[in-house]
């Protein structure tokens, strides 16, 4: 039945359901409020201390109460001695063999209960608070148990109104990986560019280079081949005479 | 009781006399005697005493067609 109620209350939450229409007996029970009336009986109520009130072990107090107000305090005896006087003289209740076995085994009842009734009793007392202890003990275990419970329950009910503490940490962390990729990629794209430009400029300079020995190559080629073989002659003869005339000139200085 | 003497032929017949309501009432009057003199804290012994005592009465009333015989005298 709980499950039918489940059902309805679903049907009832998301009414675009297309089978809603197959849970409809369910949802008049889904109207139903359970737990309404004042609860009776609880707490339990406690039982009485003493049963009600007898004399001679036989004879209610009620009756000699009802008694009370025609007679007074002896018509009730009286009336229980006339009662017996009149069954025995008209052998209502007839003297035989046994009266005498009952009077002794009832006087023999009467002095074991006058006589040890008292403890008895206390001992029986005893074996009843024993068991109201242990179920006691049950509930108040119970009573503990759930308890803990709610206070779990509401630390943990608290506990959802920081759950935003969580939240912002977490985006942090996710802002700062952004910011450090961001940054790792616009420092790469820097060197890849950086290494292109490089790139071009070291070809440039090798270009020049290449085009500054060539050309001074070309240049000493064509100078060393337009030197003639007379003009070398001549170059070499003029070379020799200075170095005669700076080595006279030479041999003089150390002379002084 | 609640229910006066004149009263009472009118208050019998108005009682139920179908199986559950004398199965009922015969509940009641259990339920009465054990709440008043046995489900009580420190019951006393009265409490089984006055049915014996009954039971007693009743066992002798129902063998006193056999006692009848063994009376001392036959006039009173």
């Amino acid at each position: 039945m709980l499950s039918r109620v489940v059902l309805s209350a679903a049907a009832a939450a998301a009414p675009c359901l297309k089978n809603a229409a197959v849970l409809g007996p369910g949802v008049v029970q889904a109207t139903r409020v359970f737990h309404t009336g004042q609860p009776r009986l609880a707490p339990v109520p406690p039982l009485p201390e003493y049963g009600g009130k007898v004399r001679l072990g036989l004879i209610p107090e009620e009756f000699f109460q009802f008694l009370y107000p025609k007679t007074g305090v002896t018509g009730p005896y009286v009336l229980g001695t006339g009662l017996s006087l009149y069954f025995l003289s008209k052998e209502i209740y007839v003297i035989t063999p046994e009266t005498f076995s009952t009077i002794t085994v009832v006087g023999l009842i009467v002095y074991v209960i006058k006589k040890y009734g008292a403890s008895i009793g206390e001992f029986l007392d005893k074996l009843n608070e024993e068991k109201i202890a242990q179920l006691e003990e049950v509930k108040q275990a119970t009573i503990k148990q759930i308890q803990d419970a709610i206070d779990m329950e509401k630390a943990q009910q608290a506990l959802v109104q920081k759950r935003h503490y969580l939240f912002d940490v977490q985006r942090n962390n996710i802002a700062l990986a952004l910011e450090v990729t961001y940054r790792e990629r616009l420092h790469r794209a820097y060197k890849e560019v950086k290494n292109r430009l490089d790139y071009h400029i070291s070809v440039q300079n090798m270009m020049r280079r290449k085009e500054q020995e060539h050309m001074i190559d070309w240049v000493e080629k064509h100078v060393v081949q337009s030197i003639s073989a007379q003009q070398e002659k001549e170059t070499i003869a003029k070379c020799i005479s200075d170095l005669k005339l700076l080595a006279k000139k030479a041999q003089a200085q150390p002379v002084m | 009781m609640e229910v006066k003497l004149g009263e009472l032929p009118s208050w019998i017949l108005m009682r139920n006399f179908t199986p559950s309501g004398i199965v009922g009432a015969f509940q009641r009057g259990y339920d009465r005697y054990y709440n008043k003199y046995i489900n009580v804290r420190k019951g006393s012994i009265s409490g089984i005493n006055m049915v014996l005592a009954a039971y007693v009465v009743f066992s002798y009333c129902i063998s006193y067609k056999e006692l009848k015989h063994e009376r001392r005298r036959k006039y009173h």
